[in-house]
């Protein structure tokens, strides 16, 4: 069983993440949502993204039934979102 | 000796569900599996009555996955199949594809367990579904769903097949 801590101290070791949500859905430990704002994704589009955040938790997907990327963010699209009240 | 017939029919299962695969390879089903698609662990079975490849497994596939996103304008490799989805996020994509009245192909990676390894190796994407526009790897079902919402979705079907 892997914890949402666990997930998300991988994305901000692994990215390196400055901002990460993660939501346990089932609450069992097997199905998480994820939100994350790292630099790193300056520059690349969808597909790099999803790839890099893959990347980052592959050692606990093996115990993860399902991962659920909703949103990766730049800081600076994080906070023009923010402003636009998204 | 009609009803012999029709019985013995019975027990001829004419095609495994999707369902029904995924548990034989689970080891959830017990009988024989008549029906083996690139199995690895038939170390019980004589050489006769194991399976044969007859030439590397990966250069099939890719053909048909070619083949596959080449001759439709939207492909999806999922699970299950668009009327009856066997997992939440094969769902969801399927939904989005129908929501914009688009033609798409689609591949049951739980019928076929070359397919569902080959496609993975083929995008380097460890999950499925995976979506393909026009040829082109688009990515899972979060992606897809991002594209939707962001309106972008709508740019990248122009000029895809409609479903009549």
């Amino acid at each position: 069983m892997v914890t949402a801590s666990e997930v998300e101290a991988a994305l901000r070791s692994g990215l390196p993440a400055s901002a990460v949500e993660v939501a346990d859905i089932q609450g069992c430990g097997t199905s998480f949502e994820v939100r994350v704002v790292s630099e790193a994704f300056a520059g690349q589009g969808r597909l790099a993204r999803h790839k890099a955040v893959q990347a980052a938790v592959k050692h606990l997907m093996p115990e993860i039934h399902a991962l659920s990327i909703k949103a990766t963010k730049t800081p600076e699209e994080e906070a023009a979102a923010a402003a636009a009240g998204a | 000796m009609q009803r012999a017939i029709a019985a013995g029919r019975l027990w001829l299962p004419a095609a495994r569900s999707a369902a029904l695969v995924d548990l034989q390879r689970a080891g959830g089903l017990a009988g024989p599996r008549l029906y083996s698609a690139a199995t690895t662990d038939d170390a019980d079975s004589h050489d006769d009555f194991k399976p044969k490849v007859k030439a590397a497994p990966s250069a099939g596939v890719d053909a048909t996955i070619e083949k596959d996103i080449s001759s439709h304008d939207v492909f999806i490799y999922m699970k299950g199949v668009p009327e009856a989805p066997m997992c939440g996020f094969s769902n969801m994509a399927c939904a989005i594809l129908n929501l914009y009245g688009v033609q798409y192909g689609s591949r049951n990676v739980l019928a076929d367990p070359e397919v569902r390894e080959g496609v993975k190796r083929f995008t380097a994407w460890p999950t499925v579904p995976q979506i393909f526009i026009k040829g082109e790897f688009v990515g899972g079902s979060d992606i897809l769903h991002e594209m939707h919402q962001k309106g972008e979705l709508k740019q990248a079907l122009e000029g895809c097949a409609q479903q009549d």
